[in-house]
């Protein structure tokens, strides 16, 4: 039934040129990565390159001090991945609970980080960078972590939790009866079954804080410890830019977030198909 | 799909991942160059930190340079921080409020923009300099860095604003620099007829409308009153009562009906301005004097100058010029980094030393002009050494917030809302409020 | 895993997959087993407490005093909130922020469900355009201002383009009304790609067997749509339908990419109002105010919403 038939060819080429008309903005993103110095500032942003080079890339790549990029990107990938291990960790954890309580703290507390999403967190900057700094998070990777992962938990325990609401306590009650206690079943069954709610965290809260520049800025900027959204502008001037350089950095640090999406696609969304036997 | 599945391919990835952070790690503890010093300590006074914005892209800032100067010279180190331009009053503002904040930090003399130094001295954050710093203010400009005979920052050079003029573009349209209003009408359909603008103008950044009224108020304001922000201080004087500002925004209407600016000017950004001045399609633009250098130093074969903008018919001419940038330092650093920080400071305040600075920078020295004085400022080298200047409007107002309704009031005007009447009254409603 | 029990539940294979939320037996009025440990929740409980309450409650307090961001500052009780209802251009910028979202909430919403149902299974290259059809999502604001500032240049693309169907060019960016529009369409192209993954999360817990069933019995391709995969998408919907509202609501990044807010304040929503005024303008404590207005719309809002898309089951 689900075999593929003509009508699922025309989807395909029907999605390829969805696909290619809004990747269309990408294409000048591409050209003027691949322009020389000079080129980027005098021709126009339509204009392909007269000699397409990767120079761009070779020169960011091996800048040093404040526009080392590679160091950046390492920055990024701990501060991306500690904050996603922890909100997966402590926001499943509390979510569950959430969802599955019956008694009304339950209900106020998802309450309390739905608002929490809302709040706005741009008031809370300096009262938050006075306090980091007294803790000793401020300028530290585990700072940023720290930081973020406190940030993004009400997103982390919403989604977890509105999957949560829909899973039903058939396996739980199933397990429990079996004589499993609740830690084994929530780490045994209820975790690998939210795979896909895994999934959606991790890409979600993981893309918020890799793209993240404000925070970034205003904790870790001028820091040996800055991130590659940071060192991005280091190209950015005033009147003259370097608009080759800055998309060569766009788009490298592309390439580790999309494929860490592709990885949680795979792994966690597609890979459990339905039905846990 | 077992369990088993999940934890081999789990360990596969980990394994993935780990090698690849290390590979990561190795390349770019190999390939780069970081700061590792914590620096600014105070206790060791052979460092100290400093910073500033970085608004020129990826080429080494003239802060930079003089702090590499210094270094070389006397082998005490300064860690630099480049920080990104947008945010840096912001971001300077919270470290100075977390305690984290440098020992040397570049800031905007007077109280109206992002890096104000007044509302931080206010603040107790920055300390009094010493007398060094003091003889390096130009005549007239005191109040920008002043509280109570107390001076709270170094300026480090003056920068000029009129229009940049782009030579070769006017000897191709045959238009000379127009002298007065008329003149200046005429130029523009005389460029319109020659195919290119006579200005180009990024409607899109308010700040740019914003220069171009500054610039203009020079001749129509300042010129017959330069103490008038004194006097709108003292609530003598509003903004919408006063014929001068009036008119100001009046010719920038004439302008736009006269086709002056550039077609789609509206939503054009500051890339415009360099493709525009640096491809010759437009005469001039309303950038800071600086900035002149700056684009020439990118686009070969190009010759820049700065112009004053020309009084209305029968005015007298002027310039906008005074010190955008000044050093401040932390307050609350302890005493002995405090003395280095005044070393450095009395270091740059040298003539030789501030001679480099200003080439770089591509201002005016903040002695006057001399023999040095840069090219770029030909059209303009009476004015600055008979003193007919004023300091940049905005530096002198209280608070960002009226140079924000000025220039977003002009980028009404310039798309049809509003009249100069009510766009004055914002301004004034601004400057009462803050 | 089976398992059978006497009197108790009969776990079907493959039934709860469908999770249509439906209980299969009577509820009881005390759970069978303990779900978890309630100190598991405290961890998070604590960090956001501290974290967003009171952070932001610190900063919010502000909103009754003067404060420019730095220095002294005085009590000055309700007066930015009247400040706040005297101004003209507050009105606009809800207006602005009212379109942008719900605009946005249904584009994203609409597209995202129709690409991940096209996505779903089947389709030879569908990892291919999932990725590509996310990257839109994860380009930094830096680029889109640049990209997209180009496109809708006077002499960009798009003018070009409708140039060729004789249309007159435009100022897309500064044109009062169209720059709105011009937002809303940068908006939703970035953003759809992520309500494509929430979908593609919750049709993925749609079991395969059932369809096949249903389809095998003659069930149409839109009652098969309709009876078995909306029901188990209903997480999904609320959680899409409340992140787009929110960030909708929200929205910073693109306007102030696109348009700065301008021209004259015409495309300033409450979001790029808050920014400015508490850190560009230094008037913290106006921009205080602001933000909690601002919080309160949300809020209503968000409570709106959440009743509309409650799990009625």
């Amino acid at each position: 039934m689900f075999r593929y038939t003509k009508a699922t060819f025309l989807r395909e080429v029907v999605v390829w040129i969805a696909a290619l008309i809004t990747l269309m903005p990408f294409y000048f993103l591409f050209i003027t990565a691949l322009k020389s110095d000079e080129e980027a500032l005098t021709t126009g942003s339509s204009t392909p390159p007269s000699r397409p080079s990767v120079q761009s890339f070779a020169d960011v790549l091996t800048a040093g001090g404040d526009s080392n990029i590679l160091l950046g990107l390492l920055h990024s990938v701990i501060i991306t991945v500690g904050s996603i291990m922890g909100m997966v960790v402590i926001g499943s954890l509390a979510a569950y609970v959430l969802a599955r309580s019956t008694q009304r703290w339950g209900s106020v507390a998802f309450y309390l980080f739905l608002i929490a999403i809302i709040l706005p967190t741009q008031l809370g900057l300096i009262p938050l960078y006075i306090g980091a700094r007294q803790l000793g998070l401020v300028g530290s990777l585990w700072g940023m972590i720290v930081l973020y992962t406190g940030t993004l938990m009400p997103l982390a325990v919403f989604l977890y939790a509105s999957f949560f609401r829909g899973l039903p306590r058939d396996y739980e009650e199933a397990a429990a009866i079996d004589g499993a206690s609740p830690t084994r079943v929530f780490f045994r069954i209820v975790l690998p079954l939210m795979a896909p709610a895994t999934g959606t965290v991790a890409i979600l809260t993981g893309l918020i804080v890799w793209n993240d520049f404000f925070s970034a800025l205003i904790f870790l900027g001028g820091s040996g410890n800055q991130t590659v959204t940071v060192s991005m502008y280091y190209y950015v001037g005033g009147l003259v830019s370097a608009w080759n350089k800055i998309f060569a950095i766009v788009i490298i640090s592309m390439v580790p977030i999309l494929t860490f999406y592709l990885f949680a696609q795979k792994k966690f969304i597609q890979g459990f198909a339905g039905g846990i036997k | 799909m077992t369990q088993l599945g999940h934890r081999r391919f789990r360990r596969l990835g980990s394994v993935v991942a780990v090698s690849a952070m290390g590979a990561l790690t190795l390349a770019a503890c190999g390939g780069g160059d970081d700061d590792s010093g914590s620096g600014g300590s105070g206790d060791a006074v052979d460092s100290f930190t400093f910073t500033f914005g970085n608004a020129s892209g990826a080429t080494d800032s003239p802060f930079q340079q003089l702090a590499d100067a210094y270094s070389e010279e006397t082998g005490i180190e300064i860690e630099t921080k480049a920080l990104p331009p947008d945010n840096y009053g912001l971001t300077l503002r919270t470290q100075l409020q977390g305690g984290n904040a440098p020992d040397v930090m570049v800031v905007s003399p007077g109280g109206g923009q992002d890096a104000a130094v007044l509302p931080l001295a206010e603040a107790g954050f920055v300390e009094p300099l010493d007398q060094t710093s003091e003889d390096l203010i130009p005549e007239g400009s005191e109040g920008l860095f002043t509280i109570d005979d107390k001076v709270y920052a170094q300026p480090t050079d003056i920068t000029p604003v009129g229009m940049t003029w782009n030579v070769g573009a006017a000897e191709e349209a045959g238009v000379d620099a127009p002298t007065d209003q008329s003149s200046l009408l005429e130029a523009c359909k005389a460029s319109a007829d020659a195919g290119k603008s006579f200005i180009v103008l990024a409607g899109a950044v308010p700040p740019n409308p914003g220069l171009m009224a500054m610039s203009i108020s020079a001749t129509r304001v300042y010129a017959d009153e330069p103490d008038w922000n004194a006097q709108r201080a003292d609530g003598d004087v509003t903004f919408a009562d006063s014929e001068g500002w009036q008119d100001t925004l009046q010719t920038i209407v004439d302008m736009n009906e006269a086709g002056c600016f550039q077609e789609g000017f509206a939503g054009a950004g500051f890339d415009a301005i360099t493709q525009g001045i640096g491809g010759g399609t437009s005469l001039a633009t309303f950038v800071p004097g600086g900035a002149a250098t700056e684009i020439m130093a990118h686009v070969p074969n190009l010759e820049l100058q700065v112009q004053s903008f020309p009084p209305a018919d029968g005015g007298t001419p002027y310039l906008l010029a005074s010190p955008n940038y000044a050093l401040a330092i932390n307050a609350k650093a302890d005493d002995a980094t405090k003395k280095a920080a005044q070393d450095f400071l009395d270091w740059a305040a040298d003539p030789e030393n501030s001679a480099e600075y200003t080439k770089v920078s591509g201002g005016v020295s903040i002695s006057g002009p001399g023999e040095d004085l840069s090219p770029v400022y030909e059209p303009v080298r009476d004015l600055l050494e008979s003193g007919d200047f004023a300091p940049l409007p905005n530096l002198e107002w209280p608070n960002p917030s009226v140079y924000d309704s000025l220039a977003t009031g002009i980028q009404g005007l310039l798309t049809g809302q509003g009249d100069i009447q009510s766009v004055l009254e914002s301004v004034d409603k601004a400057w009462d409020n803050g | 895993m089976t398992a059978t029990i006497g009197t108790g539940p009969v776990v079907r294979e493959g039934s709860a997959a469908a999770g249509d939320g439906t209980p299969s037996r009577p509820r009881r009025a005390r759970p069978l087993i303990t779900y978890g440990y309630w100190w598991w929740a405290l961890p998070a409980i604590a960090m956001v407490l501290l974290i967003h309450y009171i952070a932001t409650a610190g900063g919010a307090f502000y909103a009754f005093t003067d404060w420019t961001g730095i220095g002294d500052f005085n009590f000055i009780g309700l007066d930015n909130f009247k400040r706040i209802f005297e101004d003209p251009a507050l009105i606009g910028s809800l207006k602005n922020t009212l379109f942008l979202a719900f605009g946005f909430l249904i584009l994203t919403n609409l597209f995202g469900l129709l690409l991940a149902l096209a996505l779903n299974r089947s389709l030879k290259t569908r990892y291919l355009l999932r990725v590509l059809l996310f990257m839109p999502v994860v380009l930094s604001p830096l680029a889109v201002s640049y990209i997209w500032k180009f496109i809708f240049d006077f002499k960009g693309p798009l003018n070009s383009v409708i140039g060729w169907f004789g249309i007159e060019p435009k100022v897309w960016l500064a044109d009062p009304t169209l720059s709105l529009w011009a937002i809303l369409v940068v908006m939703a192209w970035q953003t759809t790609g992520m309500c494509m993954v929430i979908y593609l999360a919750g049709l993925a817990t749609v079991s395969q067997d059932i369809e096949e069933a249903a389809a095998l019995d003659g069930a149409s391709t839109w009652r098969r749509f309709r009876s078995i995969t909306v029901p188990s998408i209903r997480p999904s919907i609320a959680i899409a339908s409340t992140l787009m509202l929110v960030q909708g609501l929200r929205v910073f990044d693109q306007v102030m990419a696109l348009t700065g807010g301008g021209p004259a304040g015409d495309t300033e929503t409450l979001a790029t109002q808050v920014y400015k005024q508490t850190f560009a303008l230094s008037n913290f404590g106006f921009g205080a105010a602001l933000a909690l207005i601002l919080t309160l719309v949300i809020l209503v809002f968000s409570v709106l919403q959440q009743a509309a898309t409650k799990d009625r089951s």
